[in-house]
């Protein structure tokens, strides 16, 4: 336990190191990508002081997220462009407004639990959605509103480093603050609203005061998440509202795992480089995300973090040298997966554009012409073209079969006694004394 | 005679058309331990709904230390001195054993809503967290998940939780369900030791365990009470005999 806490501190202070010198090593496009991140991450923890550790699956987050932004922008705004507060606090606009309207929503969405709370979020985002284009005050129509960065306290705010610093102070802050709100009263009365908000009844607390307050503390979180999206892009509008944005947190929360404090964060970190990397790359790179998601649902419903405390909780149980093999050939089976599976997409996708189809009505008697893919070209007639998406995916599978009766057989070997779950300083739902 | 501490008026229950509470009267007395037993479907549990403020009752009163507490809400009915347990057990099976019980103790301790102080440095409620924990003999399992706990620790657990407010009334549905010869005689002995100086309501129906811990026992069927009196007394009554064992009795 002690060497789990000081491992994770040590994990955390290299981590904030490696941030702060991030701009001295990224290029001006990978910093601004570092940026996005950042801010998905905070969307993410802030999502997921409500559905992961409250219970409560909002699916119209982006609704706090955009009020969040579009209160930052018009206080940047304001008294003719100087801005209401000086540049570096912006965000508690966004903060505040979050706060209010998540308070509102919150107080209608709580009355309500489980699959009618998850409706009326996501009717509230809708309407917030289809509302803005016509406030054109307050949401500045279908173009949006802009706004510059002022300098503020000698600092300009015009580069790309000075929005990442101010980004990451912020994002560093939040999820300090959300994870010391784990360790306070309401904190813990949270995980009580997901483990048995009846039973939190019959103790005497008030569920629906408890539920509204952490929505409105998710909200202001997802606000502030906002304003940092305004203050780096100087510009808001509409689409800010839209059912995608509400459903990234989601995504990015269940992908890292929703039960460690940081699964959301690492998710969302993940999720966003993933996209800025791979959406270059290929058309498909939705399709690849959806695969994803899918799979981890299906396969690791803790998510990568819970995914990684496994794996080490049964690396500590069976030693480093015996799981060695076992961890190889499970990680070569997603390998060989991951690549079997982006040759067939990558085929099939080329193979289904319109214009390799004009070009395969136009050879009507020849055979398909060839595909150039990977450095090489592939004929769709060609047993070789499929038999290596084939071979690739057979041994994924045979290498995942063997990976599997590997752990199982050394787990079995080495039958724990009594180990109950592992509690690291992350895991939320750990008990402490 | 003392004056009751929970007392029920009249109370009737119905859910549509059919009634299951057909006009309830009962006194508990500070301190007494009160068995409501009774065939199944007699109302039983809807009776402990209808006190804890789960249901709120179609007609009549319910009195806890002589304020009207029928149709307020359970936080509130907690609040004014009634716990209760479940038939089945509703405890926070994600928690561990210790965070199930600081749950409990927060309340009392005017901890709900706060963020601007640590749980962890809270002296007052940690000390109390572990003495509860002692009380019901869980101690050796402080770090372990509520869910996974064997059953009867389950429900000592949940004891523990009901007494976390201090409550001068203590409603438990069946602590004993379930419970094998051992478990049954431990619980009985914790429950006769943590309900001292406190009013019990208790649903059982192994009855051995009725005759040995209450003191005064009602027999609810179809939604009344055909008796009230001391064990002896429910041993020999007709009626009971009756709607026990399908005695024909002459009228």
């Amino acid at each position: 336990m002690i060497r789990s806490t000081r491992h994770a501190g040590f994990a955390v202070a290299a981590l904030v190191l490696l941030l702060v010198a991030l701009p001295h090593l990224l290029s001006q496009g990978l910093l601004n990508a570092a940026i996005q991140m950042l801010i998905a991450a905070l969307f993410a923890c802030a999502y997921n002081l409500l559905c992961g550790q409250a219970g409560m699956l909002s699916f119209g987050h982006a609704a706090y997220f955009g009020v969040g932004a579009f209160a930052t922008i018009h206080a940047m705004k304001a008294l003719g462009g100087a801005g209401l507060v000086p540049t570096p606090f912006l965000p508690l606009a966004g903060a505040a407004a979050g706060l209010a309207v998540g308070a509102a929503a919150g107080w209608f969405a709580t009355k309500r639990s489980g699959t009618y709370f998850a409706m009326i979020t996501l009717a509230i985002a809708e309407l917030l959605h289809s509302l803005a284009p016509h406030l054109k005050g307050w949401f500045g129509g279908e173009s949006g509103v802009s706004a510059m960065r002022m300098p503020a306290f000698g600092i300009s705010f015009g580069s790309t480093t000075h929005v990442y610093y101010l980004t990451m102070a912020w994002v560093l802050a939040c999820l300090a603050a959300l994870y010391l709100y784990t360790r306070t009263p309401l904190g813990r009365l949270t995980l009580g609203l997901r483990e048995n908000s009846h039973r939190l009844a019959f103790l005497g607390y008030d569920v629906h005061r408890v539920s509204v307050l952490v929505f409105a503390l998710s909200a202001m979180f997802s606000g502030i998440a906002g304003g940092l999206q305004v203050v780096n892009n100087e510009a808001a509008n509409y689409v800010l509202f839209d059912m995608q944005l509400s459903a990234a947190p989601v995504l990015h929360a269940f992908i890292g795992g929703v039960k460690v404090f940081l699964g959301p964060a690492i998710g969302a970190a993940l999720m966003t480089f993933f996209g800025y990397a791979v959406s270059d790359l290929t058309q498909s790179w939705l399709l690849y995300q959806g695969i994803l998601f899918v799979l981890i649902m299906m396969f690791m419903p803790d998510g990568l973090a819970g995914l990684w405390f496994r794996c080490a909780a049964w690396r500590a149980r069976v030693g480093t040298l015996r799981a060695m093999p076992g961890l190889l050939a499970a990680i070569s089976a997603a390998l060989l997966l991951a690549a079997g599976t982006v040759f067939t997409v990558e085929l099939l996708q080329r193979l289904f554009a319109q214009d390799y189809r004009a070009l395969a009505r136009a050879a009507v008697t020849q055979p398909w012409p060839s595909v150039h893919l990977f450095g090489r070209d592939w004929l769709p007639g060609a047993v070789e073209t499929w038999l290596v998406p084939l071979a690739l995916l057979a041994a994924a599978g045979v290498l995942a079969v063997i990976a599997k009766r590997m752990v199982r057989t050394m787990s079995y070997a080495t039958e724990p006694r009594g180990v109950t779950a592992s509690t690291t300083p992350l895991a939320q739902a750990g008990s402490s004394t | 005679m003392r004056t009751p501490v929970l007392s029920l008026r009249g109370v009737r229950k119905s859910f549509g058309d059919a009634e299951i509470i057909r006009g309830v009267d009962i006194d508990i007395l500070p301190g007494e331990r009160h068995a409501l037993i009774g065939p199944n479907g007699a109302g039983k549990s809807t009776l402990f709904h209808l006190v804890s403020g789960n249901h709120r009752p179609t007609s009549g009163s319910i009195y806890l230390a002589g304020r009207r507490i029928d149709g307020q809400s359970p936080q509130a009915i907690n609040r004014h001195g009634l716990a209760r347990s479940f038939q089945i057990t509703n405890v926070f099976p994600g928690l561990s054993v210790f965070e199930n019980l600081r749950l409990a103790v927060m309340r009392p301790h005017r901890l709900q809503y706060s963020i601007s102080r640590w749980i962890d440095g809270d002296r007052p409620v940690r000390e109390e967290t572990e003495r509860l924990m002692d009380l019901v003999r869980l101690t050796a399992r402080v770090h372990a998940l509520a869910g996974e706990l064997a059953y009867s620790e389950q429900r000592s657990l949940e004891i523990g939780m009901t007494l976390a407010s201090n409550p001068q009334v203590i409603l438990l549905d069946e602590p004993m369900a379930g419970m094998s010869r051992e478990e049954t005689a431990f619980t009985a002995n914790l429950i006769r030791e943590v309900t001292r100086g406190r009013a019990l309501l208790i649903v059982e129906h192994d009855m051995d365990v009725v005759f040995s811990l209450a003191e005064r026992v009602s027999v609810l069927v179809y939604g009344e009470v055909i008796a009230t009196g001391t064990p002896d007394d429910i041993r020999a009554d007709a009626a009971v005999r009756e709607a026990y064992l399908g005695a024909e009795v002459p009228v």
